[in-house]
């Protein structure tokens, strides 16, 4: 089977994991405190953009995985350092928690600004990138958009769909094979720890 | 168990060590009693995470950090600490010790029954007489009363019944064993060996010599190259207390399991100057308990033994039990470790790997052996590594979103490669253990205070390493993106070790050289609180040698009578 109709099948297989992963990612969402729990309009904007930084292809995409979700979550509970204070920047007072750290869901919704959600999709997209090239040319006022992005990347590689259809996921290897040639229908494996920690 | 037990022997601790002792000591006849702080966990039953894939758990596998912050701030740090692993870790919060106002020491620690055996790194060297022999060469701390040769035939016993996959390469520096089968080196790693042999012919990049079996053993399967060890392995294919030395000391018959039980006091009677027993503390019930023993094993981790003889003080040991000499808790060490060079390996994309090793690479020590060529230090550091390609986590350093950023990440991403230095710490009477008298655990024992600092041989070495390291994978063909001359926090290495070190006089060491207390003849410390000195190789491997060494002892001192 060529690479482009095995992730055809698979994009079409999914459907029923699929389910099962967003139905997972509401049930942590449900366990957090009222004061993180994010409003209908919050999980949509979360849905979108992860929609936008890994969209459906062959296989699909974060915001339909559920990587919005865990990013609420994920932000809600810290990963990636993100209850730690932020840099100092005046655009993110008023988006800071009693402890200091940044709320980076509510920054994003502001920075996106209240029409995003309602743009035709390429101006959405258009505005999103220019976001991330901000936050990656190093502007401070757009830093936190890269624990964002890194949390989405998160959301959707580590589970079912992005972890052993987009991308190869073997427990069990059975054996070391040092010395494998890459072809056109190679993929990476989610199951490669060392390359997740480290690489 | 209310009335006080009586046994031949007790050990304290069923880690790498304790697992050691009691299998020694059952195999020989005794009847044991083997205590453990922690919970009971099961081979195979209760590696509660093994088979679970990241979208299992409620954190991906990442964790709560929220939580790691508040519970488990030290232990979180560690490599192998994950959402997977992180029941195999202590909860900092529960489990509280101190450290000096210049101290920066990260102590890893794992209470239950396996101990750290559970979650080590598994890398099996053996020490040399450059080791054995440094103290007394360049004058930091004592000789040891031993040398490669007592050692050696309790490393063949040790390599043949846990098994080590490692290559011979014939290094006076870094003695070959009784190897399993080799895991191959990638062909990144192979090249870098050629390359640079090429231009050091002393310098021997080899696959590292892991405690994973590479082929069947009695009672395991082999390795399934799944690199998830820490989790616990239900084909018991690396080394663990549970997988192997546990069931050989149980399948005696000899051996009393007792986990749950924190030893808080070891118990010594100056009329006979013999040890008499050990109290413990029901970890659940917080209920008092008591056994007696002819002979008592220290087996609670470096730290903890030391900790423990600190703690039964008496008063005709005002100090410490067995601690005439007074160095009961200094002298401790641990490797200086850092990140000394990572480069970007080009030219080998047409090829990447299946399957994930157990195991890195190592360049051992080549420095200040027959020609002290080290600047500003007199032992030695050896490297840790190897090739490795990026992935999706990659992405989050890159700018980019949509279809063709997605696309850049499926594909195994380019070839890096690290040298990780870890250099010799000697030992230096200021760092050391000692009781806080003013804070006390949840059982009411003074909590433990480290006080700890590397300096100027280490950071030296780690000068050296970083240039080295930067040469080395240049010459491999790399460009070198960064590396770090400073050493981690103490203990970052998780190579904590010496408190209760081995020598020739009594007035200067707690054990002599069979790792028997020099004040008290039927108390062995066989964990790394004996080591002298701590070379720059993984310790763990010389440790069992130096158990299994000092059991044989025990066991004969016993039947002779002289016990």
């Amino acid at each position: 089977m060529s690479g482009w109709n095995r992730r055809a099948f698979l994009g079409a297989a999914t459907l029923v994991a699929l389910q099962a992963a967003v139905a997972g990612g509401g049930a942590v969402l449900g366990k957090l405190d009222p004061r993180d729990a994010p409003s209908p309009r919050r999980r949509k904007l979360m849905r979108e953009v992860a929609e936008h930084v890994i969209p459906t292809t062959g296989t699909p995409g974060a915001g339909v995985v559920g990587a919005g979700d865990f990013v609420l979550v994920a932000l809600a509970h810290g990963l990636s350092g993100t209850r730690k204070p932020p840099a100092a920047d005046p655009s993110f007072a008023p988006h800071l928690r009693p402890d200091g750290s940044l709320d980076h869901a509510a920054w994003l919704e502001v920075r996106l600004g209240a029409k995003w959600l309602a743009l035709p999709p390429a101006r959405r997209h258009e505005a999103l990138a220019a976001l991330d090239a901000a936050a990656y040319k190093g502007e401070p006022a757009a830093a936190p958009w890269r624990a964002i992005k890194g949390l989405i990347l998160t959301g959707y590689y580590t589970s079912e769909i992005g972890g052993s259809k987009e991308l190869n996921y073997e427990l069990v290897p059975g054996r070391f094979d040092p010395k494998v040639p890459v072809t056109p229908e190679t993929r990476a494996y989610s199951s490669d720890w060392t390359a997740v920690d480290f690489g | 168990m209310d009335e006080t037990l009586h046994f031949d022997a007790i050990v304290v601790g069923s880690g790498i060590t304790g697992g050691w002792a009691a299998k020694e000591l059952t195999e020989a006849g005794l009847k044991v009693l083997l205590l453990e702080r922690g919970r009971k966990i099961e081979h195979q039953v209760d590696y509660e995470t093994e088979l679970k894939a990241p979208w299992d758990m409620p954190f991906r596998g990442e964790g709560d950090a929220d939580l790691y912050a508040r519970e488990y701030a030290v232990q979180s740090l560690n490599r192998h600490f994950t959402e997977f692993t992180q029941g195999h870790f202590v909860n900092d919060a529960q489990n509280p010790y101190q450290t000096g106002a210049d101290t920066a020491f990260t102590w890893f620690r794992s209470y239950q029954l396996g101990g750290r055996s559970l979650t080590w790194g598994r890398q099996c060297y053996r020490w040399s007489d450059y080791d054995f022999g440094a103290n007394k060469r360049d004058g930091h701390g004592t000789d040891w009363p031993i040398r490669y040769a007592d050692l050696a035939p309790w490393y063949d016993k040790v390599e043949d019944f846990i098994g080590v996959a490692g290559a011979a390469e014939g290094l006076p520096q870094l003695p070959d064993g009784r190897f399993l089968p080799p895991f191959a080196l990638n062909v990144v790693e192979q090249a870098a060996r050629e390359r640079i042999m090429a231009n050091w012919p002393e310098r021997r990049l080899t696959i590292g010599r892991t405690a994973n079996l590479t082929a069947e053993k009695e009672g395991h399967g082999p390795c399934q190259s799944r690199s998830i060890c820490a989790r616990g392995c239900s084909y018991g294919a690396y080394f663990s207390t549970q997988s192997s030395t546990l069931p050989a000391a149980q399948a005696t018959g000899n051996l009393t399991l007792v986990t749950d039980a924190a030893v808080e006091h070891v118990d010594y009677d100056p009329a006979t100057r013999r040890i008499t027993g050990v109290r413990w503390v029901d970890s659940k019930t917080k209920a008092r308990h008591q056994a007696t023993a002819r002979l008592v094993f220290l087996n609670a981790g470096a730290f903890n033994s030391v900790h423990l003889l600190l703690n039964s003080a008496s008063e005709a040991m005002p100090n410490g039990l067995a601690n005439s000499s007074g160095v009961l808790g200094t002298h401790i060490m641990d490797h200086a470790n850092t990140l000394s060079a990572a480069a970007i390996m080009p030219g080998f994309e047409a090829w990447t790997t299946f399957g994930n090793r157990p195991t890195g690479v190592v360049i051992p020590r080549y420095r200040n052996m027959e020609t002290m060529d080290g600047i500003g230090h007199t032992r030695g550091f050896s490297f840790q590594g190897g090739a490795l390609q990026s992935t999706w986590t990659a992405g989050k350093r890159a700018a980019g979103i949509g279809k063709d950023y997605k696309n850049s990440l499926e594909k195994p991403g380019p070839w890096r490669m690290v040298l990780v230095a870890f250099a010799d710490c000697v030992p230096r009477a200021t760092n050391r253990l000692t009781l806080d008298r003013t804070r006390v655990d949840s059982n009411g024992i003074p909590q433990l205070r480290i006080d700890f600092a590397f300096g100027a041989e280490e950071n030296a070495a780690l000068a050296q390493a970083k240039a080295d390291a930067t040469e080395m994978l240049t010459k491999a063909g790399g460009h070198v993106m960064f590396g770090f001359d400073r050493p981690g926090p103490g203990g970052t290495a998780i190579h904590e070790m010496g408190g209760a070190r081995m020598g020739h006089d009594p007035a200067t060491s707690v054990l002599n050289k069979w790792s028997q207390a020099h004040d008290v003849a039927n108390l062995f410390v066989t964990d790394g609180a004996q080591m002298a000195s701590s070379a720059c190789q993984n310790p763990s491997l010389t440790y069992m040698a130096l158990t299994a060494r000092a059991a044989a002892h025990a066991v004969a001192l016993l039947k002779s009578g002289a016990l």
